[in-house]
């Protein structure tokens, strides 16, 4: 120890031995009383023969070949089924839109210089990557697919590289790329009519993950916006505006979503000629949308209630207009208040996304529910199959919920 | 009503006729008519609830007046939302509790008006911003957060957002009241040096140590009029109102 302290000075000393390092933390926390000795020892023993049995299942018990036997179905559903795709040759569709998002992932990552980005885009890539080389033989997983899982990587770099050398790496240059590219995977997996290799799939077949994410996409890209909107309706003095607002959001907040879609599917056609196009897709993506836009107004509208009077009032003294003090002033700091209600409002639509089954799509979940249901053989190994489901829907939610605590930081939530 | 004859001289840069407002039922401004000439510095002070923060206020249609005339540098204020776009550039507004805006930076919070309102190049408006912050003594904190900044710091930020609007009229309400002891000097300094450069503003404020020397004018509110108008020394050596001397002797 160093004595140079003067004596005229209170002196600063490291706190107690107790209280520091591993043994400190766990006699503070852990065995500090006798109640909590006695918490301690209960969930200590919970822990340990949960985790015994828990990974005994996983890594002993359990038969994952049934994964395997489900394989693209669980990505792609029935979309390169004989019915839809005569040829069984459009699998290479939602392959290469995968590889578009990739680009973009590059892009995103080179402008935001590393980081979370940076580590999103290698563990997807990586696990792309690492699908390319699963143990099949060639006729259950042809080498054209494990070419376009492989060209993921040099996918992602080639964003790098475009971000890096081209005008394009910005970040509004990404957002206008992103809704592009959007639009282009849509057309991608739609088809063409007439066009070689681009023979048009029915929206019935398509499925599997891609379908959760498609309308996940949709929803949380449309959902905030339209929220916003319909938040800034309901606050304003415009009677008619704030009651057409108002009927919108209880009317779509008091129903069930399950309703909501089977609704869509049951009156909807009705509204419209016999021979109307009608494509379920578009009816979820819209039912969706308008569901969590109902949740996302009034998450808005709370940001909105919690400024403080005096910042509008700060914008009106110095002269800014009405959109302006909306755009500049309140809407950055009332979304800002509730990023956490926000993610867990695009985390519940994600997860809602499987409720598109009652109108008849074969989302992920549904997906591997009817073929376990057609192939009894299979029945005794439903445990694995929704255990991996379960782990496919955490990491995307746990990456979105990730994500927000570091924009969150970024922002400096509830220190500034 | 009472007709008024006198001409508006072009000195006169606020012009208050028999102005009065109501919250609901109660009657907050009952009838006030002064003129505020250019470059006067006029300390507004009274009690709590005396409709000075109201009056004020009222300059830049925060709240709005419901009978009278008001006219500042010579526009008239009506329900005429230009009229009151115009007004509301050309005058500055400090408060109490700063209202600095939370999510932007000291620059972004100084030059947002000017290029968002006044349409200046961001690069211009950003050259201005730091002048200003020189001028208020805190340019290396131009890249904090106001969350960052101290009472005082953050208060004179406000000072130069403001200021950056390039205002012909300043407003004060009760600019110090929400600081610190050791931190109001600091914000006064401030205001001393933009009084002596020729500004008109109008400050309520019960630091009466500041008003004494640098006031021209001093207006004691109370119930919704001005009680007694006059020069500082007239104000504190010969009021010749009683709630003056009451109110004077309450807080001094």
């Amino acid at each position: 120890m160093s004595t140079d302290s003067r004596i005229i000075t209170a002196s600063v000393l490291p706190p107690p031995r107790s209280v520091t390092g591993i043994g400190g933390w766990i006699r503070v926390n852990l065995v500090n009383t006798w109640f909590n000795i006695g918490l301690t020892t209960v969930f200590g023993f919970i822990l340990v023969v949960a985790l015994w049995y828990g990974l005994k299942w996983v890594f002993f018990d359990a038969d994952w070949r049934v994964i395997g036997t489900l394989g693209g179905r669980i990505i792609i559903g029935q979309y390169n089924v004989e019915a839809a795709c005569p040829g069984r040759d459009c699998f290479w569709r939602p392959q290469a839109g995968l590889l578009l998002v990739m680009v973009l992932l590059g892009m995103a990552w080179s402008v935001s210089g590393g980081g979370l980005t940076k580590r999103i885009a290698v563990l997807f890539a990586g696990a792309l990557v690492a699908c390319a080389f699963l143990p099949y033989g060639l006729d259950k997983m042809g080498l054209d697919v494990r070419l376009l899982f492989a060209a993921n990587v040099p996918a992602l770099a080639l964003g790098w590289a475009i971000a890096r050398h081209t005008r394009l790496g910005t970040v509004s240059w990404i957002a206008v790329l992103a809704f592009c590219t959007f639009i282009l995977i849509l057309v991608l997996l739609r088809g063409i009519p007439g066009v070689p290799y681009l023979k048009p799939v029915s929206v019935l077949y398509w499925g599997g993950l891609m379908l959760n994410l498609l309308l996940a996409v949709v929803g949380i890209g449309l959902s905030l916006p339209i929220g916003i909107t319909l938040a800034l309706g309901r606050s304003s003095r415009l009677k008619v505006v704030n009651l057409l607002c108002v009927t919108f959001i209880e009317t779509f907040r008091g129903v069930p979503l399950i309703t909501l879609l089977f609704m869509s599917q049951v009156l909807v056609p009705l509204a419209f000629p016999e021979n109307f196009p009608q494509n379920s897709l578009v009816r979820a993506a819209i039912i969706i949308t308008l569901f969590s836009s109902a949740y996302m107004a009034e998450n808005i509208r709370g940001g909105l209630q919690s400024l403080h009077p005096g910042q509008g009032e700060a914008a009106r003294a110095l002269g800014l207009p009405v959109w302006q003090t909306t755009l500049f002033i309140s809407l950055p700091q009332a979304i800002r208040n509730v990023i956490p209600a926000i993610v867990g409002q695009f985390i519940s639509l994600f997860k809602d996304t499987s409720l598109v089954y009652i109108i008849g799509m074969l989302d992920v979940v549904e997906m591997s529910r009817a073929f376990i249901q057609g192939n009894p053989e299979y029945l005794a190994s439903a445990k694995e199959v929704f255990v991996f489901l379960a782990a496919v829907f955490w990491v995307f939610t746990f990456t979105m919920s990730h994500v927000s605590r570091r924009v969150e930081q970024h922002l400096g939530v509830g220190k500034r | 009503m009472t007709v008024y004859e006198e001409t508006v001289g072009v000195e006169d840069i606020i012009v208050y006729k028999d102005v009065h407002k109501w919250f609901g039922n109660f009657h907050v401004l009952r009838g006030i008519t002064t003129t505020i000439k250019r470059g006067e510095v006029v300390v507004v002070f009274g009690p709590s609830g005396s409709g000075k923060s109201t009056f004020i206020r009222t300059i830049n249609r925060l709240e709005e007046h419901q009978r009278g005339d008001i006219t500042v540098d010579g526009i008239a204020m009506t329900n005429d939302t230009r009229n009151i776009d115009t007004i509301r550039r050309d005058v500055g507004m400090v408060f109490q509790s700063f209202n600095l805006f939370p999510h932007l930076n000291v620059m972004s919070n100084i030059t947002l008006a000017p290029t968002k309102v006044r349409k200046i190049p961001a690069k211009q408006a950003e050259m201005l911003a730091m002048e200003l912050l020189e001028r208020v003594g805190i340019p290396e904190q131009a890249d904090k957060f106001p969350a960052e900044l101290s009472g005082g710091q953050q208060q004179r930020v406000a000072i130069a957002r403001a200021l950056a609007m390039q205002p012909k009229i300043m407003l004060f309400d009760e600019p110090t009241s929400a600081l610190d002891p050791e931190m109001i000097k600091e914000v006064l300094d401030v205001m001393h040096e933009l009084a002596s450069s020729g500004m008109t503003m109008i400050v309520i404020t019960h630091e009466m140590g500041f008003a004494r020397e640098v006031a021209d004018r001093m207006m004691m509110f109370d119930e919704g009029i001005i009680v007694e108008d006059g020069p500082p020394a007239q104000i504190f050596d010969a009021p010749q109102e009683e709630r003056t001397k009451l109110f004077l002797s309450q807080i001094l």
